[in-house]
């Protein structure tokens, strides 16, 4: 009863006009963008956290977790029809998906997928809104010594699910950490590794860092090689709409996905794109026909299509009740609330509950409107997919100027940028991960501070990370996924279901 | 020297481990009971000194399949339009309070469309002066982005 008079209330805000313009506009960029190969949500908001400083935080919420969750709507689009992946999380769409274009069922595919992610994106919001008051609950009885622990497992369950280098991923996390802390100590005050510029006092900036490490390097790694014309399959888009036998073997793994989706979405590390690649499996595991997949089974699509759904729902919940994100969009996120001026953490659905629920309401809005976006407008993004990338990545190169100028009007962000773009290309070609060192890079302050914490109340003993329950299972837990790494028989389990984040 | 430049990745952070935890002693330790500003700094340079140790002994171990892997990370790659990228980057960072926003841009786009793949020269310029003028008019005039004037005055 309280949730539904909350829900109601978060209603009122979110269907306030300006809010449903940003709602649209957020939903439609993050389909554009995940249509569009070569740049996905998390460069996509970066570039975009700039120009919600002019907005309230609120409206940046609503609008930012509209790209996350539309551009797994729009991933589907272009894994059917061009056989690549508009974004990590439709990887997996298009083993089957790709296969049905081929056979003259593209509208079909297109449809389930769209409406796959409809069903599991509104039952996650469902979970989202009966979860996370609870769970908020919860975490106002949590210490410091119990958010430095989650913050270990959080950041080791990312590391350990997005890389198949541990050594290296843990690497990027401990360099994140060292980023994070740069600055002045928030204790003394005294300088750390600003080098006498004083644009560095406050820290290193957010928003430069994502926007180089992603964006940039992300132009580079696709100027390499020579731009190629894509190809699209030739074929008529028609009949959207599943037919009776596409629903009866679609609407079990849809409901299977959505709740695999939900569940792995809260687990730190977890996210759209494992839980696209679990739901594939578990669906060519139960289904009769197990062969089947990879010829065009419409269970392989409509499975992790909602599970990729569903997950951005369960990815809020750590970071709305705990302030903890889950994985790097949601560190972004938690950026742009930190950049608004709002802490985040368990209090923050008791000191500032309208961002909860207008954010909540906007996502039942937002999964409507992608619905409508993505039926009718296929063909347009059809069209979108035509525009060559040579023309493409010099305006993206451009938002990404303005976007870092515009934080601190600023040069100094800017060069930061740049710096970042190369360093994050240099990583890709030499295989360190970037996901795990903006993680850490955003839970470096929290980090320090609570350990700073957790030893002034041991009177400086480690044994309080191991004396109380909370803690003691967080801990456990992060040294041995840790440990687990080095076994070999589970390092190749491992590798064989690790993805990029 | 093949292998000193596939190694170069772990000497890399291996100095950065070392730096950082130099740096980190001299800001002070503090002692556990209450750490001081270095003390997150000199676990992390610490621990990225160990892990770099060990990621480049594990380099120096498996070289001969490593070296045919660093091989094919910049086979076929066009390092040089990227290295001409950052170049021109640079450059306009440079510029940008010097000469504004309007003119680095122009000739930046103008580049960027040129440069990287084959455009007509018609198209480069055309392109580059209304992306100019639209981005000019949508931060500066709409969101109110303070641009540098430059000494040219706009």
């Amino acid at each position: 009863m309280e949730a539904l008079q909350n829900l109601f209330s978060g209603l009122s805000i979110a269907l306030m006009p300006v809010n449903l313009l940003y709602c649209f506009f957020g939903v439609f960029i993050g389909t554009l963008i995940g249509v569009l190969p070569g740049i996905g949500p998390i460069a996509t908001i970066s570039l975009l956290l700039p120009i919600t400083f002019k907005m309230t935080h609120i409206q940046a919420m609503i609008m930012l977790s509209g790209i996350y969750y539309g551009a797994m709507y729009g991933g589907s689009t272009t894994s059917i029809l061009v056989n690549i992946p508009g974004e990590a999380a439709s990887v997996v769409t298009c083993f089957d998906g790709y296969q049905m274009a081929r056979k003259g069922r593209a509208g079909p595919a297109l449809g389930i997928a769209a409406f796959g992610s409809f069903i599991a994106g509104c039952l996650s919001v469902i979970g989202l809104m009966l979860l996370a008051p609870t769970l908020a609950k919860f975490a106002l009885r949590i210490g410091p010594p119990e958010f430095f622990s989650l913050l270990c497992m959080g950041l080791t369950f990312v590391i350990y699910l997005s890389s198949a280098d541990v050594i290296r991923a843990v690497m990027m996390a401990v360099f994140g950490i060292i980023l994070g802390c740069v600055g002045q100590d928030p204790e003394i005050g005294s300088l750390r590794f600003v080098f006498g510029i004083t644009d560095l006092l406050g820290g290193i900036e957010l928003v430069p860092v994502v926007m180089g490490l992603f964006g940039i390097s992300e132009i580079f790694s696709n100027i390499e090689k020579s731009l190629e014309k894509r190809s699209i399959f030739r074929t008529d888009i028609k009949g959207l709409f599943p037919n009776w036998q596409d629903w009866k073997d679609s609407i079990m793994p849809i409901l299977r996905g959505s709740i695999l989706g939900f569940l792995l979405g809260i687990l730190p590390g977890g996210g759209a794109v494992i839980s696209s690649f679990a739901s594939y499996g578990i669906e060519k595991k139960l289904s009769k026909h197990p062969e089947k997949f990879g010829t065009g089974a419409i269970e392989g699509v409509a499975g992790p299509e909602s599970a990729n759904n569903a997950a951005t729902g369960g990815c809020f919940i750590p970071l709305f009740t705990l302030g903890i994100p889950s994985n790097v969009v949601m560190a972004l996120l938690l950026g742009a609330l930190i950049i608004h001026g709002v802490t985040p953490g368990p209090l923050l659905m008791q000191k500032n509950p309208e961002i909860f629920w207008s954010v909540v309401a906007s996502m039942y809005i937002g999964n409507t409107m992608l619905l409508v976006l993505n039926l009718p407008l296929i063909g347009m993004w059809v069209q979108v997919l035509k525009v060559p990338y040579k023309i493409l990545f010099p305006l993206i190169l451009l938002f990404c100027l303005v976007g870092a100028y515009s934080i601190n009007n600023s040069t100094f962000d800017l060069a930061v940028m740049l710096v970042f773009g190369v360093l994050g290309y240099l990583m890709r070609k030499y295989k360190y991960e970037g996901g795990p060192m903006i993680l850490a890079f955003v839970l470096g302050p929290m980090f320090e501070h609570n350990l700073r914490l957790s030893l002034l109340l041991s009177d400086g003993s480690f044994l309080i990370f191991f004396t109380r329950p909370i803690t003691a299972v967080g801990m456990i837990t992060t040294i041995l996924l840790l440990i687990s790494c080095i076994v070999p028989f589970i390092q190749r389990r491992r590798k064989l279901i690790t993805t990029e984040v | 020297m093949k292998a000193h430049f596939y190694w170069a990745g772990s000497i890399f952070w291996v100095t950065i481990g070392i730096y950082v935890a130099i740096h980190a002693y001299h800001l002070g330790l503090g002692h556990l009971r209450h750490p001081g500003p270095g003390f997150i700094f000199f676990g992390a340079g610490f621990l990225l000194m160990i892990l770099g140790a060990i990621d480049l002994a594990r380099t120096f171990l498996w070289k001969s399949k490593k070296e045919t892997e660093r091989n094919s990370v910049w086979l076929g790659i066009r390092w040089q339009k990227i290295t001409l990228v950052v170049v021109v980057l640079s450059a306009y960072v440079y510029s940008l309070n010097m000469f504004g926003f309007l003119l680095p841009t122009f000739l930046l786009l103008v580049f960027l469309f040129k440069a990287i793949e084959p455009t007509k020269w018609w198209i480069a310029t055309t392109g580059s002066f209304i992306t100019t003028l639209a981005s000019y008019e949508i931060f500066k005039v709409w969101l109110k982005v303070p641009f540098p004037k430059g000494f040219l005055g706009f």
